[in-house]
């Protein structure tokens, strides 16, 4: 109906967050926090809710949409007292890939070496075979030693920040859905 | 001749009931259309076919959108039904009117479990009846099938 659409939530120069857009499918599993905007002539935008046509593929919840299961759902957009504006159909899928990236975008192709004191942020970007799955994960990351590398929260679900505290190697990895991705880190003086 | 009045006046009160129209395309793989029950005096009915989870706009016109627009669904938990906002304008007035317009008419109806039942569209110009399929979700095709 072009009146509506759903985006992610995500700042303009995060390169990472903005590959999270809908028109790709949601990973089984992930949560997607969408920015719903309408553009309907002669009307500022009214106050809009989403409802799912199939909850066991996708639901709405907290306003946040949770991808169940494979298949596809419709998202319909209307205003409180139930007038649709527009709807969107997604699709879910389940992660056949994890691999990581830089914040930028940039994929992690190799052993990653820091200075002491040094950071990096590492997002982990999530596949269906050969393309790119959208959502949060519920991403849980471990480091095989302590010492070299400290793994912080960013308040973000799935990224981390590595700080590197000591000289010494260590291999971070991540693990979603059951299936995990690693990069070999290196400190040095 | 009574029969003959009978159907004459049938057939007006046919041509008198507002006509239906699809306005949003249906996924890949997945069922979103709607067809007219066409009879020798014209549509009859109509029917609508839907994969479950997946929405179907449409648009009700009787020589402008319909007014009053009530569209209930026999049952909720096969096809559910939406008012719509449809912010388009659609001419309105008729050959003695031309130039005038209206917001167009429309509702969305929803694919909630397969199965079938009727939906039943009623305006102040008369009313239609649509027969609804909805559809499972389609099982993994083998590649030596086509269909549509």
């Amino acid at each position: 109906m072009r009146q509506a659409s759903i985006v992610g939530q995500c700042a303009a120069d995060d390169a990472a967050c903005s590959r999270r857009h809908p028109l790709q499918p949601l990973a089984i599993g992930s949560h997607f926090h969408p920015d719903v905007s309408a553009e309907i002539s002669g009307s500022a935008t009214p106050n809009l809710v989403l409802q799912s046509a199939d909850p066991s593929v996708l639901a709405v919840e907290g306003g946040a949409l949770v991808a169940k299961q494979s298949g596809a759902s419709a998202v319909l957009i209307s205003t409180e007292d139930g007038a649709v504006v527009d709807f969107q159909h997604l699709w879910v899928a389940p992660v056949t890939a994890v691999t990581l990236a830089k914040r930028d975008g940039d994929r992690i192709g190799g052993a990653i070496g820091l200075a002491v004191g040094e950071d990096v942020t590492l997002v982990p970007a999530l596949w269906n075979n050969a393309q790119r799955l959208a959502g949060d994960p519920d991403a849980e990351w471990r480091v095989s030693a302590e010492g070299p590398i400290a793994i912080l929260r960013d308040g973000s679900s799935d990224r981390r920040r590595l700080k590197a505290r000591v000289p010494g190697k260590a291999t971070v990895t991540v693990a979603i859905a059951g299936i995990e991705a690693s990069v070999d880190v290196e400190v040095v003086p | 001749m009574n029969r003959i009045a009978l159907a004459i006046a049938l057939a007006l009160a046919a041509g008198c009931n507002p006509t239906l129209s699809a306005q949003s395309l249906a996924p890949p793989g997945r069922a979103a259309r709607l067809d007219a029950n066409e009879g020798f005096w014209g549509i009859q009915s109509y029917r609508l076919e839907l994969s479950r989870g997946i929405a179907i706009a449409v648009t009700c016109n009787h020589g402008g959108p319909c007014s009053k627009l009530r569209v209930t669904s026999d049952d909720p938990a096969i096809a559910e039904v939406h008012d719509a906002s449809f912010g388009v304008m659609q001419p309105n007035g008729g050959s003695a009117y031309p130039t005038n317009q209206a917001t167009a008419t429309a509702f969305v109806v929803v694919g909630k479990a397969p199965g079938v039942t009727k939906l039943h569209v009623n305006t102040d110009d008369g009313g239609r009846t649509v027969y609804v399929t909805i559809a499972p979700p389609p099982a993994k095709a083998l590649p030596t099938t086509a269909a549509r």
